[in-house]
């Protein structure tokens, strides 16, 4: 490491420092030549050696910036310097025309990289059912009513969703739950002769190989649509053999008949979503979802539960592998009533609207507040997601909406008059609110119980609504964060994150953002004080643009950072779709995916359409992948 | 299943448990002898081990007692203990070491509750390869946990969060499990007190046992062969992280099995059973506590497991604690920076959690196992993984052990060990007289000296 500092020292006196008007031109190796020095001599300071700030080791891209598994570094190193983030406000500054080079040199990096090289669809580690989809999936394979995952330990949450493969372990106790299960989804199944009926659809008037061959037919039909796609002859064969066994063993026939389906809601087919691995006959070690597959993803993806009849069929017929018949079913889907689930799990864990019920601001100072009035903040933005989703509207008006759906409880909480009663009523909205942020669920999820806090404000819009999820703060600076209450204003206690350059380079948007939101207080009241102390929710953001209010706020994110808003929603809908975490290969298929957002408009189906053809969602890649 | 039950107070049930619960191993065959240290009897009141973590760490200033040994006085944080406090070690001066960034950055309070236990470095990340290590429970449960229905059983009082991410980077996995049964697997809690009852004592009754016992019995391991066989075909075809799920599920499949196995005797002791159990969780969080505490004051009586760990919440828990006057989120107010307010809140809240825990030693206390009370035939640790919630340290953490270990530890004193001891090293020894030595766990460097004299 020392001899490398050594060395592009001299390098950088030979050739570099000498800047002038211009910015040099960009030469074939501009990263090595140019960039690597500008970096020595701004960044090294910090970003060297086992101890480098942020992770990021500038000893890792003396030869070159690795692009193909770096990008995301590399995107982030350009946003923080173009932003003027980076370097610290209290160490030396590139000049205007360096940070021009340095900005086009990077842009050319990152266009390097090779979609085509590197095509990877990714794989998704084998993924149980998660609670929601358990409940969702024995409701349409058995038209029980009955939710035995609400009894199962939650689900972890990864990368911000609970139905990723890599998080979703299996305890001994959950296996414990799953044959628990299994045994009463069958009695409750059984206790009602309509639906009983539909799973004993093939009778024998005899007995001996008659009456087994219709038991074979019925649990073939149940097995086949419990593991989402045909059973074996292998898997027949081996229920029949249960159940005879237990016939044998002095069971009544319908006893042992209910044994098989135990046997099959305990098997691993049904717990997880089995997808296999590419075989060595698959081109480059991936494999394309054959139709019974791609159906599971659509169904989970769009419905948090297992395909329909017409999935199926479309499967069995091969038509679900082509990507129109795809998109025809993404509308019909989107237009069931089950795509509620897209609702209650994707905005729900996107938004973190599941958060709501555990935050309970303090009674003495928000006396207004009682478990009416939160669930309907939940109702309001589930509402306002569904109207976006519905009505095809384009995606930014998540942001600046004029409109959204409140009752009389949520109405008096906003200030607006005129509305009664409980029912939930589309509105327009008043000066003070703009879309979704301007919501009381999400303003009070990221408040304290007692306080507002602009840092959790700021930090839920940079993690969930730009896709700039700040990094930790540094270490041992913690009690700085949100300091001491009797030293002024709360905005002038937070001054103190912008007077230390380590904490203002993130601080400086992440407070900004919070503070723009400060005329709503902990439950997302409209307020012009705070306490003794006026509001001022004005405020600038990197690249000298400023606002006024929250809705000048939010006009200004719409306007200015639509693209950071697609990519963020598109990354996390497709962390959601596929049930793993995104990879730097990854961005490929988002960008094909945001074209076609933007082709479409950003209308919000359009997005879901685009996941739903998308090299990822529709391939595999085996595990021998680099 | 009977979820249909008439509202019972909590009150109400332990009166009906006293008198009704069948104990496993004969009150009358054990004798003074049963005290004898590490007895090898067959007779005598097995050994208990429980973990209580609480989050956010402590105000050390009154948890630390001023002296050390034998006699030290309460501080203000322990007070609720006093009826206990000859049966308590107060243990300072233990370390988490890879409870620290070494590294990583922040995300103090995730790696404080999946360090506690484990004492490994959790892998940072918000979901692919999670991992951690075993953990001391789970080492014991894996190797004496046979004796008992339950190898262990694993407790809390706040589910998962739903959504977000847990602290900086780190999936909500490590924040809201102390139990590792391997590297990547957390073992998920439960906190509903019904639930945990219903699995610890919802057993076959007596009548079911007689009406085709042996039968059901051999249908329902049938099943159990036909998933075993889905499984192993399975593994064939798939490669990855997928052979470790599949692992996962084979492990819960044996674990029932196993348990299958010995359920004959199992239902015989449950005949007796008259309690209802509780009726789901209480709004009241004090009420959760305790009635939490209640299951595993009952899963060690019976002798249904020995093994218990109980998160009061998980790490960084952002809970009110109104019921005692403090309306601020225990995160949030953990970061005090100094504020003489802020401190004496927290204080409140660190000794409210201490008066659970005294509620939890006080039932073990009160039940008589021969000559001996179970709580002198358990060890129960109670702890944070950081040591002060504004620092976010990982030295010196606030530990607790009561209960005598069947006379193997000497209680009642306060114990200050060398700066930088390992916590996993109290672990080795407690690991020793669960009968479960290892080699090593976590970043053990040896046994810890001095909790006998």
């Amino acid at each position: 490491m020392r001899t490398m500092t050594a060395c592009l020292t001299v390098f950088i006196s030979a050739s570099f420092v000498s800047a002038n008007d211009v910015p040099a031109p960009i030469t074939e190796h501009g990263f090595k030549k140019q960039a690597v020095p500008m970096f020595e001599m701004y960044c090294a300071d910090c970003h060297q050696g086992d101890a480098a700030e942020g992770g990021f080791d500038l000893d890792q891209y003396a030869e070159g910036s690795q692009i193909q598994t770096e990008f995301e570094t590399w995107e982030k190193v350009l946003r923080v310097v173009t932003e003027r983030q980076m370097p610290p406000k209290d160490a030396d500054q590139p000049s205007e025309v360096e940070l021009q080079e340095l900005r086009a040199i990077l842009q050319a990096e990152l266009a390097t990289f090779d979609c085509e090289a590197n095509a990877r669809p990714g794989r998704v580690t084998l993924r149980r059912l998660n609670r929601a989809e358990y409940n969702n999936t024995v409701r349409d394979l058995l038209g029980v009513d009955y939710r035995p995952a609400d009894e199962f330990p939650s689900d972890d949450v990864g990368n911000g969703f609970d139905n990723i493969g890599d998080v979703l372990v299996i305890p001994p106790l959950l296996m414990e739950k799953y044959l628990a299960a299994a045994e009463q989804i069958v009695e409750r199944t059984f206790a009602n002769e309509e639906l009983k009926q539909k799973i004993l659809v093939h009778k024998a008037e005899g007995e001996g190989e008659e009456l087994l061959e219709a038991v074979r037919k019925n649990i073939d039909g149940f097995a086949s649509r419990a593991f989402r796609r045909p059973a074996t002859d292998e898997e027949l064969t081996r229920l029949l053999a249960l159940m005879v066994n237990a016939y044998q063993q002095g069971a009544e026939p319908e006893e042992a008949f209910k044994l098989g389906m135990q046997a099959v809601l305990a098997s691993p087919h049904f717990i997880f979503r089995v997808e296999l691995d590419p075989t060595e006959e698959d081109a480059d070690g991936i494999r394309e979802l054959n139709g019974y597959e791609i159906a599971s993803r659509l169904s989970y993806f769009l419905w948090s539960s297992m395909p329909d009849e017409e999935l199926f069929s479309l499967a069995k017929s091969g038509e679900l592998t082509h990507p129109t018949t795809i998109q025809d079913q993404v509308r019909r889907m989107l237009a069931d009533p089950k795509s509620k689930a897209l609702t209650e799990n994707f905005a729900g864990q996107w938004l973190q609207l599941r958060n709501l019920t555990q935050i309970s601001p303090n009674p003495e100072q928000f006396p207004s507040f009682n478990a009416d009035l939160r669930a309907a903040m939940r109702m309001e933005t589930e509402l306002f997601f569904e109207s976006i989703l519905h009505e095809n509207r384009s995606i930014l008006d998540f942001l600046t909406a004029d409109f959204s759906h409140v009752n009389e409880t949520l109405a008096k909480h906003y200030g607006l008059e005129g509305i009664k009663g409980n029912e939930f009523r589309r509105v327009s909205l008043n000066t003070d609110r703009r879309g979704v942020l301007t919501q009381a669920s999400i303003l009070l999820i990221t408040s304290n119980p007692t306080r507002t806090s602009p840092v959790k404000r700021g930090k839920w819009i940079l993690d969930n609504i730009l896709g700039e999820p700040p990094p930790p703060p540094p270490e041992g600076v913690e009690d700085l964060v949100e300091a001491e209450q009797a030293l002024g204003s709360l905005r002038e206690r937070m001054e103190e994150h912008r007077e230390n350059e380590s904490c203002a380079v993130c601080h400086r948007k992440m407070d900004t953002l919070g503070f723009g939101l400060e005329n709503f207080d902990v439950i997302g009241s409209w307020r012009n004080t705070d306490g003794k102390f006026a509001i001022d929710a004005s405020g600038t953001l990197p690249g000298a643009i400023s606002f006024k209010t929250p809705v000048e706020l939010m006009e200004l994110l719409a306007e200015r950072k639509s693209q950071e808003f697609s990519r963020c929603l598109t990354e996390k809908m497709l962390t959601y779709a596929l049930g793993r975490g995104l990879e730097s290969y990854d961005r490929c298929a988002v960008n094909v995916i945001l074209a076609e957002l933007q082709e479409k408009g950003y209308r919000f189906r359009g997005l879901i359409e685009a996941i739903a053809i998308s090299e990822p969602f529709l391939k595999r890649e085996g595990k021998g992948k680099p | 299943m009977t979820l249909k039950q008439p509202q019972l107070t909590r009150r109400n049930m332990l009166r009906g448990m006293g008198v009704s619960l069948a104990l496993p191993w004969m009150e009358s065959l054990s004798s003074a002898s049963s005290l004898t240290r590490l007895s090898s009897q067959p007779d005598a009141p097995p050994l208990r081990m429980g973990f209580v973590f609480v989050p956010n760490g402590v105000h050390l200033q009154d948890w630390t007692p001023k002296t050390e040994g034998f006699g030290f006085e309460l501080p203000y944080i322990l007070e609720p203990l006093q009826a206990v406090k000859d049966d308590l070690l107060v243990l300072s001066g233990l370390t988490h070491d890879k409870g620290r960034a070494n590294g990583d950055g922040a995300g103090d309070h995730a790696r404080s509750a999946s360090v506690f236990l484990t004492g490994a470095q959790p892998r940072k990340t918000a979901g692919s390869n999670i991992r951690s290590g075993i953990s001391v429970d789970q080492a014991a449960a894996q190797a004496v946990g046979r004796a008992t229905k339950f190898a262990s059983i694993e407790l809390g009082c706040e589910r998962g969060r739903g959504a977000g991410n847990c602290d900086s980077g780190y999936s909500c996995a490590y924040s809201s499990n102390i139990a590792w049964a391997g590297e990547s697997t957390p073992v998920g809690k439960e906190t509903n007190p019904r639930a945990v009852f219903e699995r610890l004592f919802g057993g076959d009754s007596p009548a079911q046992v007689e009406k085709g016992y042996a039968r059901r019995q051999a249908m329902k391991k049938s099943v159990l062969d036909f998933i075993t066989e889905d499984t192993r075909r399975l593994q064939k075809q798939l490669g990855g992280n997928d052979q470790q799920k599949l692992e996962e599920y084979l492990n819960g499949v044996r674990e029932i099995e196993r348990r299958l196995e010995s359920n004959d005797k199992i239902a015989a002791s449950n005949g007796e059973f008259e309690y209802n159990g509780p009726d789901g969780e209480p709004k009241d969080y004090r009420e959760h506590l305790r009635l939490m505490a209640d299951m595993m004051v009952l899963a060690f009586q019976s002798d249904t497991t020995r093994i218990a760990t109980y998160m009061f919440a998980n790490a960084g828990s952002n809970r009110n604690y109104r019921n005692i006057e403090v309306p601020d989120g225990h995160h949030d107010l953990s970061h005090h920076g100094g504020n003489a307010e802020k401190l004496a809140k927290i204080r409140k809240i660190n000794r409210f959690h201490v008066e659970q825990l005294a509620y939890l030693l006080g039932r073990l206390k009160s039940i008589r196992e021969g000559e001996s009370t179970l709580l002198d035939n358990s060890m129960i640790v109670y702890g944070s993984g950081l040591s002060d919630g504004n620092r976010h340290n990982n030295e010196n953490l606030p530990v607790l052990m009561a209960g005598s270990g069947r006379g193997s530890i000497t209680t009642g004193r306060h114990l200050r060990f060398p700066e930088e001891t390992p916590m996993c090293n109290l672990f080795m020894s407690m690991l020793d007289r669960m009968g479960a030595p290892v080699d090593f766990i976590g970043d053990s460097t040896g046994k810890l000296h001095g909790l006998e004299v």
